[in-house]
């Protein structure tokens, strides 16, 4: 490849000229003619039906919000062709939500509507939608996920390829608005935990079953011991001197670490400060599911989601098993909840037993929390229960 | 891994230009790094930071955290940037021969 000088950077200058701490652009450059003029003025707004929201001002003035999905891991095409659509219905300008949808904004209800069947026509070769209009209301929106296999270097799992499927598989509720409340679906591809699968409704969490692997011959090289011994939460690894047959046959002593297995539990955090330490495992690998955790401080205060599925293996490309209990977990929801009543809400008014009843999971001891004093506040001190 | 040779001298090198051993560390590898580093001229205000960051790894096996490396040597970080415009991690570290920095970085 021919290398093409950027005309602005001096290689054997790197300073000269060199601008900095200029931060992001202002907002407010960015902001539709309309929605500055009535900015901190709105009065109500009404979701006239599944992806199209109106917004009332002060002055009489209305918006006209039109919200699509997308994977978010985009190509500049399909940026580009966002900007197509922004030029021609809404003046060139669009936004980005904080789940990744897609909102363009329109003045009147005809042009809405117009742009949600433009947007709604559009599909990729392989007969996906590429714009899908929803996400609005008591439904399901985007699902907020990671990098998975597609950049990151810690993943137990993929995230593109495990939100696709539960996308597919819930597809109808990104259109439609029938369940009792809105239905947060998060995905973290390693118990990082990036994003927010700690607060959703339903999470899908990459998971590891296995003890990292040492790599006696490199660890005292390329890791800083001491923080690969304070990385881990259990107090399973300690430093050690082991000799060791190098690569190339020479027998010597080095600095390393030794991990006590039964003290392990997968979490991966030596990994992420020691590259000798890895751990992924193709069998081993896979995803638990978390349930009824929250944001909002609506009725209930904010909730943690809690551990429902102890182990799902990774079944690429489609993930089948992840797919039938994403299924049974929304429908049941739909069924049995109250109005307003968020998954963690509903679980926790009907008794966790009973929701693994009506889910039919299976539980089993991993579900018992073991972290440590906290765990102890996570048992049942109480007679009240039903058989 | 690569290799590469500087002034007569063969350093193993990561795909990021780190040292793979520490003990392989000497001058040349110093006159190598600023280079890439945008470093004009090696000073003793330089020479302090790196000689403190090999103290320091070698007492405790670590990196010292910023605010330490910064109370010792008396350089605020804006200073340390000065010397070493990639920063403390990816300039200093590197110049000084340390394991290259792990984390969410």
């Amino acid at each position: 490849m021919t290398f093409v000088p950027s005309g602005y950077y001096n290689p054997d200058k790197p300073m000269e000229g060199r601008i900095t701490d200029i931060g992001p652009r202002h907002y407010a450059e960015f902001l539709p003619p309309i929605i500055k003029k009535n900015k901190g003025k709105w009065l109500w707004h009404e979701i006239i039906e599944p992806g199209i929201l109106m917004h009332k001002a002060e002055s009489g003035d209305e918006v006209y919000t039109v919200r699509c999905g997308s994977p978010r891991l985009l190509s500049t095409e399909t940026i580009k062709e966002i900007c197509e659509i922004a030029d021609e219905y809404c003046g060139g300008y669009v936004r980005f939500t904080t789940r990744n949808n897609v909102e363009f904004m329109v003045d009147s209800l005809d042009k809405a509507r117009k742009l949600k069947e433009d947007l709604n026509s559009r599909k990729h070769p392989g007969g996906s939608y590429k714009f899908p209009v929803g996400g609005t209301g008591a439904g399901i929106t985007n699902i907020v996920h990671t990098q998975g296999w597609v950049h990151c270097h810690t993943p137990a799992t993929d995230a593109s390829g495990t939100v696709k499927v539960v996308m597919d598989e819930l597809f109808e509720d990104f259109q439609k608005m029938r369940l009792p409340a809105q239905l947060r679906i998060s995905m973290a591809c390693c118990l990082n935990m990036c994003g927010a699968v700690h607060c959703s409704d339903i999470a899908i969490l990459g998971y590891h079953r296995k003890p990292p692997i040492i790599d006696h011959e490199w660890l005292d090289n390329l890791c800083e011991i001491p923080l690969a011994v304070a990385a881990c939460p259990t107090g399973a690894i300690r430093p050690t001197k082991t000799k060791i047959t190098t690569e190339s046959g020479e027998e010597k002593e080095v600095k390393t670490v030794a991990i006590k297995q039964e003290r392990c539990m997968f979490c991966g955090n030596c990994y992420t400060m020691c590259p000798c330490l890895p751990l992924a495992d193709k069998e081993g690998d896979g995803i638990v599911i978390m349930a009824g955790g929250k944001l909002s401080n609506c009725i209930t205060p904010p909730k943690f989601s809690k551990v429902i599925v102890a182990f799902i293996p990774n079944e690429t490309p489609r993930w089948p098993q992840l797919a039938q209990t994403m299924r049974k977990l929304v429908d049941t929801y739909a069924k049995h909840a109250r109005k307003y009543e968020r998954f963690g809400d509903w679980a926790e008014r009907i008794g966790w037993e009973r929701f693994f009843e009506l889910c039919e999971l299976e539980f089993s001891h991993h579900l018992i929390d073991d972290f440590r004093d906290p765990a102890y506040y996570t048992w049942r001190h109480t007679t009240q229960f039903k058989f | 891994m690569a290799v590469v040779e500087f002034k007569g001298k063969k350093f193993e090198v990561d795909e990021d230009g780190f040292l793979q051993r520490f003990e392989d560390w000497c001058e040349e590898w110093v006159e190598y790094v600023k280079e890439q580093e945008g470093i004009k001229e090696i000073t003793d205000d330089h020479r302090k930071v790196i000689e403190f960051l090999q103290d320091y790894y070698k007492k405790n096996g670590i990196a010292p955290m910023v605010r330490i490396l910064s109370k010792v040597t008396g350089f605020k970080l804006k200073q340390i940037y000065e010397l070493f415009p990639s920063g403390p991690g990816k300039g200093a570290c590197k110049m000084a021969g340390l394991p290259k920095p792990t984390g969410c970085v």
